[in-house]
């Protein structure tokens, strides 16, 4: 009788395996069928969001060569070259780097940067034969990324915050079609539209 | 039964008109088939690689193969050219004669198998009393090849996946060999066409997957694990092994073993085809159908028509399969080798067993159903 149970059990473990595989090709086969969500690369890109961290972008009049970034960076990385010019009791700054080979992209400099010459751009395509390539000096840092939406090589796909609500497939979108949520100029004029009548509210209050 | 069309007959009946003796025209027909068949092979790994390529994309929801050509279709063709031009590189103080003779070992008894595929009464290259044997016999010389490139790639990782590639071929050998024996045993012959002719009665009715349905899943188990696809696909394991046996092949050579597995692939589901869907067969005989249409079965046109069809249906039915090895592929994750070796002796190989001898006892019990 135990060797019966033991056979029947594995007869009822095998009938289970062929129900999940039968299970599991179901789902693939299901997946055949969808559109793929492929982003076609070079053809077509997202456009990164409001507050993506790509290539730092370096203002050198703006800079006082006061080292905070380099003081806030994890590893020191930014390099400023200055002097101090005597006649005008000032630094004098000559070159200002920053090795993207390196960089990790945290956004300490830009946060910490007194005069606000640092900023973030939405630059992410930095590949180079040599990594010494990605060493930027002021001059590289200075320049600014093309935008992808300005690109009439490309096709700009919007990301997953940008589409509307419900919607995960952003190639064939209609028109004007407006993302999830609402904009942040429209809450601010809500806000300054309330500030207003709360303002008219107490005027006239104080007037009766 | 020597109905349906004669190539090589008509071939020779022509040639004789031109005062070509007999003896003379076989021989010049002979190469044709012969080329044809390596013709038709080729073109149904491509074919095979290409559906590979846009069913998985598809599967994950990707694109797939798309610049070359039209869908991406000559991209087995890129890919085959890419391979040709490849570097050749046999690793120092590796056996240059095994290496070389490893790959041809594992291909040329694929090719030769092609030899037994009936895609019509007489659309077949050798009608072989013997032939399911044949095969059988054939496949058994690929372990062989695949240990010798393992050995002689002078590196530990091939020696073990050639080791690993042999222990699976043979373990499965043996559960495909007795399932194909069942079969074998309900038609009263090894011969690929008596055993499709033997289903052809009743149509779809008198297909083998209804008398033989456990033997049709262990045959298509093995065969997957023949073959090397995935969830069987160990020798080549990456992530354990590299690429197992073929991780010292470039080229041409590594060329060779991934043809040899896709025509492998193909020749699978063509034998399934062939030994449970009733090969060239229709799922309504072709009888009843011209029956139906009140059209002579004899007529010459017919003749051609039912021809093409029983070609068609063979490569619907053959690429059925492919198709569903691919999506396997997709869905089961790779098993481990204990669990693929007990899968094969402790589980396939005790119930093929007890598959041939129920189908035995069957045949002596009811005779009409199971060819007596
Ligand atoms: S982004 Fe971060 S890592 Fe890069 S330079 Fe600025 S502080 Fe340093
Ligand atoms: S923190 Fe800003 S101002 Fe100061 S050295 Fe760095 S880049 Fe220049």
């Amino acid at each position: 009788m135990k060797f019966l149970k033991q056979v029947g059990d594995y007869a009822k473990d095998s009938f289970q395996a062929a129900k999940f595989i039968g299970q599991g090709l179901a789902v693939t086969f299901d997946h055949m069928g969808r559109r793929p969500v492929t982003v076609q690369y070079p053809y077509e890109k997202l456009i990164p969001s409001e507050r993506y961290r790509g290539r730092i972008h370096f203002e050198f009049d703006k800079c006082i060569s006061c080292e905070v970034c380099v003081r806030v960076c994890p590893i020191n990385l930014p390099v400023v070259d200055w002097e101090f010019n005597k006649e005008q009791k000032k630094k004098k700054l000559n070159h200002y780097s920053i090795d993207f080979g390196v960089c990790i992209f945290c956004g300490n400099c830009v946060e910490y940067c007194p005069t606000n010459c640092l900023s973030m751009t939405e630059e992410y395509e930095l590949s180079a034969y040599d990594r010494h390539e990605l060493n930027y000096d002021s001059v590289a840092l200075g320049r600014l990324p093309e935008k992808v939406t300005l690109d009439p090589m490309v096709q700009p796909i919007r990301e997953l915050a940008y589409l509307p609500k419900g919607v995960t497939e952003p190639h064939d979108l209609p028109k004007g079609s407006q993302r999830a949520g609402r904009h942040p100029e429209d809450i601010l004029e809500e806000l300054e539209q309330e500030k207003a009548k709360r303002q008219k509210a107490s005027a006239d209050s104080e007037n009766n | 039964m020597e109905s349906g069309i004669d190539l090589q007959g008509s071939v020779i009946e022509i040639l004789g008109g031109f005062g070509i003796p007999a003896g003379l025209a076989k021989v010049i027909w002979m190469p044709v088939p012969m080329l044809l068949m390596l013709v038709a092979a080729t073109v149904g790994v491509l074919v095979s690689v290409w559906l590979e390529r846009k069913i998985s994309a598809a599967a994950q929801q990707r694109v797939g193969p798309e610049f070359a050509g039209p869908l991406g279709t000559l991209q087995p063709v890129a890919d085959g050219l890419k391979l040709l031009f490849k570097e050749d590189i046999i690793p120092t103080r590796a056996d240059p004669w095994l290496f070389t003779l490893g790959p041809a070992i594992v291909v040329i008894p694929v090719f030769l198998s092609y030899l037994i595929v009936p895609f019509g009464q007489n659309l077949v290259i050798t009608d072989l009393s013997i032939g399911a044997f044949l095969w059988i016999a054939l496949s058994s010389i690929t372990p062989i090849g695949l240990l010798m490139s393992g050995y002689s790639s002078n590196n530990k990782y091939a020696l073990i996946g050639g080791l690993r590639a042999a222990a699976q071929s043979i373990s499965y050998e043996i559960p495909l060999a007795l399932s194909v024996l069942a079969i074998v045993l309900m038609s009263n012959s090894l011969s690929t066409i008596d055993i499709v002719n033997q289903q052809a009665d009743y149509g779809i009715l008198s297909w083998n997957l209804w008398r033989q349905p456990v033997g049709f899943v262990i045959f298509w188990v093995a065969a997957l694990a023949e073959t090397e696809r995935l969830p069987f696909d160990l020798p080549e394991a990456e992530e354990e092994l590299v690429a197992g046996y073929q991780t010292e092949y470039t080229g041409m050579k590594f060329a060779l073993f991934y043809l040899g597995s896709y025509v492998n692939l193909v020749l699978s589901a063509l034998f399934v085809s062939i030994f449970y869907l009733g090969g060239w067969t229709l799922p309504i005989p072709v009888e009843t159908l011209t029956q139906w249409l009140g059209v002579n079965e004899f007529s010459p046109a017919v003749q051609v028509i039912t021809g093409s069809l029983g070609i068609t249906m063979v490569l619907l039915k053959t690429y059925l399969f492919v198709f569903l090895a691919i999506l396997l592929r997709w869905t089961t994750p790779r098993v481990r080798i204990d669990q693929l070796l007990d899968l094969g002796w402790k589980f396939l190989l005790p119930v093929s067993l007890a598959n041939l001898l129920i189908t035995a006892a069957l045949k002596l019990a009811f005779p009409v159903a199971f060819g007596g």
